[in-house]
């Protein structure tokens, strides 16, 4: 899969686990950081979320909260993680 | 002795912030579903991740804690509590295996969500209760705070009642034989004569003390009981208007018929020993059936008794008081769970 095209996908997956029915994947800027004022604003309970929708699409347990922070900061890390890390 | 002093509703009908029960919303599908406002108040954060009952609990309870400095914590009623995210989190076992499970779902789908959620979004750190009696929640969570207002006075607590249709529980409720086959069409199922009713939903909040002055209405007695018996339901609704010296001429009867014939004996029944002076008036054609629709009775007592003049179409039975003094309110949940409750002014 093309980069580009994951990144789409992940992005309506993150709309749909962490319910943002507000927003399209459009709305969502591959460098939006996840958590803070500036980007999509999201929680601790919503990178749970993030962890659990890497583990159940993607087949990757993350299992040490530091690699967690560097992975979940916004859709370009994310995806890079995933390009490497995939099992599924 | 409760009193009550703010109430707040999210139903099907237009009950929150300008109420008008004039013009009535009638069920789709069997269906009666809460007219949900814009939450204004609730983070966005939190939202996005509330079912449908959390979300009608902590918008009808907004209102309230705006205008109150001090309370001391939150009696919540509520049947099945968020049953869509119940279902959803009970799926998502299923599916994965027992193995990793989003924790929102679960979050949300325990029965207390509403009153955690409204611990959370106000820092209250008091009593925080959620009773769960199916069609007894609301009774019981009413009878907790009255409790809990004789025994530590001066104490004010938010009480809810809050309930909604979720898919699952209408379709196994529609199985046995609880809501009607038929097609409904606004108030005609009063007069079918078939089993079964129409869905409702709803969330009734009130904010209760000990303090009378001011009070919109006080809870004077409520009485609650388990009986498949008619006869014993009349016998102990005797007993209840004996005991509280219901003056019956100045009185609304509210009752909770709601279109099941097999329910029916129970209120007609009760209404014998009413005598001829009394207003007989029904109520689930605006709310629905389901098991906290007696908080929905609540909330339009209190209109009742103060601002709202009573619609036409609620009366079963013209009586004679010009300006009722007290509603007494009769309701039945699936033949088995029965509350009497008397309000007064």
């Amino acid at each position: 899969m093309e980069t580009v095209e994951l990144k789409q996908q992940l992005k309506q997956q993150i709309i749909e686990f962490l319910n943002l029915t507000s927003l399209t994947p459009e709305d969502i800027k591959d460098d939006a950081p996840f958590f803070g004022a500036d980007g999509l604003e999201l929680d601790s309970i919503d990178s749970l979320e993030l962890i659990v929708l890497l583990q159940r699409v993607y087949g990757i347990s993350i299992k040490d909260p530091k690699e967690g922070r560097k992975v979940l900061v916004d859709v370009n890390t994310m995806a890079d993680y995933i390009e490497k890390h995939r099992t599924k | 002795m409760l009193y009550i002093h703010e109430a707040s509703c999210i139903s099907p009908q237009q009950t929150f912030s300008t109420i008008d029960l004039e013009h009535v919303t009638d069920p789709v599908d069997n269906k009666l579903h809460v007219a949900e406002p814009a939450y204004g108040g609730i983070p966005k954060n939190m939202l996005r991740r509330m079912g449908k009952a959390v979300r009608i609990g902590v918008g009808a309870s907004l209102p309230l804690l705006d205008k109150i400095s001090s309370l001391n914590g939150f009696i919540i009623g509520t049947a099945n509590g968020g049953m869509e995210e119940s279902i959803l989190f009970l799926k998502q076992i299923i599916a994965y295996d027992e193995g990793v499970l989003t924790p929102g779902s679960f979050v949300q789908s325990t029965a207390n969500a509403t009153a955690a959620q409204l611990s959370l979004l106000t820092g209250n750190r008091g009593y925080n209760i959620t009773h769960v009696h199916r069609g007894l929640a609301f009774e019981n969570a009413v009878i907790d705070a009255a409790m809990m207002v004789n025994e530590n006075k001066g104490t004010s607590y938010l009480l809810g009642g809050i309930d909604d249709i979720s898919n699952y529980n209408y379709k196994l409720d529609y199985m046995d034989g609880w809501y009607k086959e038929e097609e409904i069409d606004g108030q005609s199922f009063y007069s079918t004569n078939s089993a079964g009713s129409i869905a409702g939903e709803g969330a009734a909040i009130f904010l209760v003390n000990d303090h009378a002055q001011n009070a919109l209405a006080k809870v004077k007695a409520i009485k609650t009981l388990h009986s498949a018996d008619p006869d014993l339901i009349k016998r102990a609704f005797e007993g209840f208007i004996k005991e509280q010296q219901v003056d019956l001429s100045s009185c609304i009867f509210l009752s909770g018929e709601n279109g099941d014939s097999r329910l029916l004996p129970f209120y007609t029944s009760c209404e014998e020993i009413l005598g001829t002076d009394i207003t007989i008036a029904r109520f689930k054609h605006l709310c629905g059936e389901y098991p906290t629709a007696s908080a929905f009775a609540l909330w339009l007592s209190c209109q009742l008794l103060n601002r709202l003049q009573m619609p036409e179409h609620m009366i079963k039975k013209h009586g004679s008081a010009k300006q009722p003094s007290s509603i007494l309110i009769y309701n039945n949940h699936k033949n088995a769970q029965h509350s009497f409750m008397l309000i007064e002014s």
